[in-house]
């Protein structure tokens, strides 16, 4: 089994926002406006929340990126009236787009409010269209969408590994986030391995999970607490 | 107009003159297939003509939940488990989400049924208006009983009555 | 033929023949005010749904709170006419067909609003459990789904408890309109609709039953649907929505406002169609402590689901709880306090204040309180997400405010039709009522059996 998980060292972090930008150009996410933008409606799968800590004088700015969690017990899930987002037997929190009739009742039920709606759907005046992404779909006004952990990369290297008669090798599957990333805070791989990156840091020390009480069971690990 | 001839129709004002006629009838040995009283209230208790009222409603409506239960606690497991998804860890058929459709399909099988059978007991759907000539002072409260003439009711049965028709 | 009714009946028969023009004129202009709902439905689809002022995190807004609003008033009708038909409580006769009225017409309306919150509302059959070659069914541990279920069975029945006692009322008019042989349109529409009643003992006796039974199983199928409406809320895993307090809250509101819209529309009918004789002061005055009961009910589930909130302290659903009563929506919030408990003590407890003129008061105050509510707790907490890097703000554009408004024309304009075509008093059952009041006030009666056995009995 397979279960796929990242592991983002917010220790590292210097809150640059490459994995954001990054995440814009793979995955075909539309650019709002300003306008747009002020009324709630940015869309940023991946996303860069600051937080302060200490008082001032001595203050330090943390910065954590947050992204779709991925849970193994996702709240998202079971209030779906459609099956439009369900689990995949890989461990991915998956969006069915064309199932989706927009209820918007799974973004309600995210803890983490990492779902965003696609208020208007996504304008690419010429020539933007040519920087589209062709192994993600653009999705049209009225569904929901959200971070997939780049399944199209995912399924890209399932493929090859599989013509090439082999195992996907740890490492091999780079999201555009973790690709992107210069402080190299972001990994990502399969948790179920116990051999993996991923994995190994799941169990260091400085490991937690963001609202972690609430049981949903994140994939995304954090590793917070060094210096 | 062969048919309507072969009614006696009186009308009458209150339900102790039409109860009245309707005894008489009944000392009489008249079939009640061959008298009909209508009203457009309800008359509450009338003298026995020889068949019971009865209604059906509480037992189909009864059956009707039973089914309309079973066929949606069907369509809850059955469609679940069609298709299983990897739900985490939780349950394919979950129990209280099943019992609350399941509560909707019996009180819609039971809602259906019921009306199915006023419907069916009281001969309504057929819409063959058989037109009387009291029609409009049935409207206004009267209370009609016509008789077959075949039937040879006894004489003075509608003494009481405020008008009467061959 | 019941003597003291002749005369008295006219009333009800006058808007049922020929053409009014003030109400003709009235019904147009609803019918334009419900235009406006069709012209801001389609300009949404056209333009997306995204004219709407919904956003991140405020997911749910007007659409819903309105929602819930109008599922509420649906409580008017059938859950109060068959709690008072279960009960044998006589001043319900005269109620119960206007109330049953609302009912139908307020589901049809609030079952509209969740569809035109769809971000793609011409796929919403996929939430319909239909056959499809891909195997693909609704996912029925969503609310959502129950929701839809629940809905849809308190339609189908309400509208069936509405028209199962209309039948012989409907052969009423049906004769009428063939003996007097004019307004060829409504005689063939009666004729329908009478589904060829004639009164027999026998369709009386079903009638009856069936009523009856109607009556029984409608109670807990109304309880059930704003039960789950609440489940909507407090299934998920926002604060202040997960409370295990919502459905009987719920439930209670919706009643408050049903009986609210109720003492509106008696209040119109009234004055409008001149049924004083039918809708007298008791009536009014008995819905009146009706009313008055559900405002303290609510008032003290408002205060049971707030102050364990303030006292436990814990910090996300806290923060809601303080924007509500002391920050941006402390007004709203006081008021509705003040419109849904206040007002209804401080007028209802008084005799002069159940007379009609206080009644229509207070039923216009709960009405809004009400919708106040429902827009606290959809958008109140919304806005406070768990993870406080995303506070939300909202504001409902004028797409959002025509379907509200339109909503309302929606409403009229049924209601207007309604009473155009059908006797908005319950003509048989206040007849027979008539009845047993002088069987048992007047004591001539010489049968052995004065009182009308229970219909499911069985009787020789």
């Amino acid at each position: 089994m397979t279960r796929w998980g990242m592991a983002i060292d917010t220790d590292r972090c210097t809150g640059c926002g490459a994995c954001v930008v990054a995440c814009h150009a793979e995955n075909n996410i539309q650019t709002v406006g300003e306008e747009e933008a002020r009324n709630g409606r940015a869309m940023h799968w991946m996303r860069i929340e600051r937080h302060y800590e200490g008082v001032f004088p001595d203050v330090r700015i943390r910065f954590m990126p947050v992204l779709c969690q991925h849970c193994a017990a996702a709240p998202c899930e079971p209030v779906c009236p459609v099956y439009a987002t369900y689990r995949n037997p890989e461990g991915l929190n998956a969006m069915v787009y064309s199932r989706c009739i927009g209820t918007r009742y799974c973004a309600n039920n995210c803890p983490y409010s990492v779902r965003f709606f696609n208020w208007h759907g996504g304008e690419w005046p010429e020539p933007l269209q040519l920087q589209l992404n062709p192994d993600v779909a653009v999705r049209p006004a009225g569904v929901m969408e959200k971070c997939t952990f780049c399944v199209q990369r995912i399924q890209d290297v399932k493929g090859r590994a599989r013509s090439e008669d082999r195992p996907v090798l740890d490492g091999e599957i780079r999201t555009a986030c973790a690709q992107s990333c210069p402080a190299q805070a972001i990994v990502f791989g399969d948790l179920e391995d116990p051999t993996s990156r991923v994995a190994q840091l799941a169990r260091s020390d400085r490991a937690e999970r963001l609202l972690g009480d609430l049981g949903t069971n994140p994939s995304v690990i954090y590793l917070k607490g060094g210096e | 107009m062969a048919g309507e001839a072969t009614w006696l129709h009186a009308v009458f004002s209150s339900s102790a003159d039409a109860r009245d006629a309707v005894r008489k009838l009944a000392e009489a040995k008249i079939a009640a297939k061959d008298v009909e009283i209508r009203s457009s209230v309800p008359l509450g208790e009338l003298p026995p003509l020889g068949s019971e009222l009865r209604t059906r409603v509480p037992l189909t409506a009864l059956c009707g939940g039973l089914v309309g239960g079973t066929a949606a606690f069907m369509l809850v497991s059955l469609s679940s488990m069609a298709y299983p998804l990897p739900t985490g860890g939780m349950a394919i058929v979950p129990m209280p989400p099943a019992a609350i459709v399941t509560f909707e399909g019996v009180a819609m099988g039971a809602v259906l049924s019921v009306v199915a059978t006023v419907l069916i007991e009281g001969g309504l759907l057929r819409l063959r208006g058989r037109p009387g000539p009291f029609d409009r002072q049935l409207a206004d409260g009267g209370i009609v009983v016509s008789v077959r003439s075949r039937a040879v009711p006894p004489a003075g049965w509608a003494s009481n009555a405020v008008a009467t028709e061959l | 033929m019941s003597a003291p009714s002749k005369g008295r009946e006219d009333v009800l028969f006058r808007p049922l023949s020929g053409v009014r023009p003030g109400l003709v004129a009235c019904t147009i202009l609803a019918a334009m005010l419900a235009g406006v709902l069709w012209f801001c439905w389609g300009y949404q689809i056209r333009y997306d749904i995204g004219v709407a002022g919904i956003n991140r995190p405020v997911f749910w807004g007007l659409y819903i709170a309105t929602f819930v609003f109008w599922i509420g008033i649906s409580h008017a009708g059938t859950l109060i006419s068959a709690i008072l038909r279960v009960t044998s409580a006589e001043w319900r006769r005269p109620v119960t067909r206007c109330a049953e009225a609302i009912t139908v017409f307020a589901l049809m309306i609030g079952g509209l609003f969740p569809l035109i919150h769809l971000g793609r509302p011409w796929l919403f059959w996929y939430m319909v459990p239909l056959p499809n070659h891909r195997g693909l069914w609704p996912n029925f541990r969503s609310p959502l789904a129950w929701d839809m279920m629940a809905i849809f069975t308190y339609l189908s029945g309400s509208i069936l408890y509405f028209l199962l006692p209309m039948i012989p009322d409907l052969a009423i008019l049906r004769d009428r309109a063939v003996a007097e042989d004019r307004g060829r349109f409504r005689a063939r529409l009666y004729r329908l609709l009478a589904l060829g009643w004639r009164g027999t003992p026998q369709q009386w006796f079903s009638l009856e039953g069936g009523i009856k039974a109607m009556a029984v199983i409608v109670i807990p199928v109304a309880v059930s649907v704003h039960t789950i409406v609440s489940w909507d809320f407090a299934m998920t895993m926002q604060p202040m929505w997960h409370s295990t307090i919502f459905g009987p809250y719920f439930v209670a509101g919706a009643i408050h406002s049903g009986i609210a819209v109720l003492l509106v529309a008696m209040y119109v009918l009234r004055r409008v169609l001149k049924v004083g004789d039918y809708l007298t002061d008791q009536v009014f005055s008995n819905l009146g402590l009706l009313s008055l009961t559900f405002a303290l009910i609510w008032g003290y589930f408002t205060f049971a689901e707030h102050l364990p909130v303030w006292y436990a302290r814990e910090p996300s659903e806290t923060a809601i709880l303080l924007q509500r009563v002391s920050g941006d929506y402390a007004a709203a919030f006081w008021a509705m306090v003040i419109l849904n408990v206040v007002v209804p003590l401080g007028v209802l407890s008084f005799p002069r204040g159940r007379r009609p003129v206080g009644t229509l008061f207070v039923g216009l105050c709960v009405l809004v309180g009400m919708w106040i509510e429902r827009y606290l707790i959809v958008v109140g907490s919304l806005r406070f997400p768990r993870l406080d890097f995303t506070l939300g703000s909202y504001q409902p554009t004028w797409v959002e405010l025509g379907i509200l408004a339109g909503s309302f024309g929606m409403f009229a304009l049924m209601y207007l039709l309604f009473m155009q075509l059908a006797p908005v008093v319950s003509i048989w059952e206040v007849r027979e009522g008539e009845q047993h009041a002088s069987r048992v006030g007047g004591g001539v009666e010489p049968e052995p059996h004065p009182v009308v056995p229970h219909p499911l009995g069985k009787r020789a």
